[in-house]
């Protein structure tokens, strides 16, 4: 069996005003969310945002490590202050067995949170 | 849910290091061997996701971080159960008898077993001497 690389899935920042705008792309599992804490955290820790945004819309997977960085994201910037732009299918399953959905807003695009 | 039932059970095995880079790929071979076995493209979904979450739990609880420790993992097609075995030489530790605490979704941690105990039909750990045996299946008929 092939080893994967261990890929940074958070791909592009953007601040705007009090918003943190994080682009994140690939397959997110116990391989990968080690360093996507740690970028998150940093950012979130440099920025200070008020709300952070999570374009997902590029993530077609993720697991409950990846769970548990949003949910520690969450508790950093504040309940209801983290937005999950576009989640994809399976992604939005696990959100759903999580019940994330009660403690996350999941919008459309970007336009339905401005 | 697919509804084809294969006449012959089937079997793989599948031997991996503790390695959190094997997660993905043995999470696709078992979502392609429940594909053969005739289950939709959403019950292969939840039951990749559910060796990828047996298999972190692994590799974080039971081997503590260790990246070089065995997994075996069996999966065995019985008509119209999917068994899934997964076997490790760790801590032993038995998260039926950890001490239950209500789930809290703004809290991190639980979503790996609430996802094994909400999408497998049934869930068995089985001490061994040492490690543990965890046991999953999940039948190939209609869920409500």
């Amino acid at each position: 069996m092939t080893l994967e690389q261990r890929a940074n899935p958070i791909k592009t920042v953007r601040q705007d005003g009090q918003t943190l705008l994080v682009a994140m792309e690939g397959e997110i599992d116990l391989n990968n969310s080690p360093v996507m804490h740690t970028t998150l955290s940093d950012l979130v820790a440099r920025h200070r945002p008020s709300r952070v945004v999570l374009d997902v819309s590029r993530v077609p997977y993720m697991d409950s490590s990846a769970v548990a960085v949003l949910v520690e994201i969450m508790r950093r910037v504040g309940r209801g202050n983290v937005v999950l732009l576009s989640p994809q299918p399976r992604v939005r399953g696990l959100l759903e067995i999580a019940r994330l959905d009660t403690i996350f807003r999941i919008a459309a695009s970007e336009q339905e949170i401005r | 849910m697919g509804r084809s039932s294969p006449a012959s059970p089937r079997r793989v095995e599948y031997r991996i290091a503790s390695d959190p880079a094997n997660i993905a790929p043995l999470r696709r071979m078992m979502e392609a061997f429940a594909a053969e076995c005739g289950f939709d493209a959403d019950a292969c979904g939840e039951i990749g996701l559910c060796v990828n979450e047996a298999v972190a739990n692994i590799i974080r609880h039971a081997y503590e971080g260790a990246r070089d420790r065995p997994i075996l993992l069996t999966a065995e097609f019985d008509p119209p159960a999917l068994r899934i075995s997964i076997r490790d030489w760790g801590n032993g530790v038995n998260p039926d008898e950890l001490p239950e605490e209500q789930y809290n979704p703004a809290a991190p941690g639980g979503v790996g077993m609430l996802c094994l105990r909400l999408l497998m039909d049934k869930v068995v750990f089985m001490p061994q001497q040492p490690g543990m045996l965890l046991v999953m299946t999940r039948n190939l008929t209609e869920r409500p």
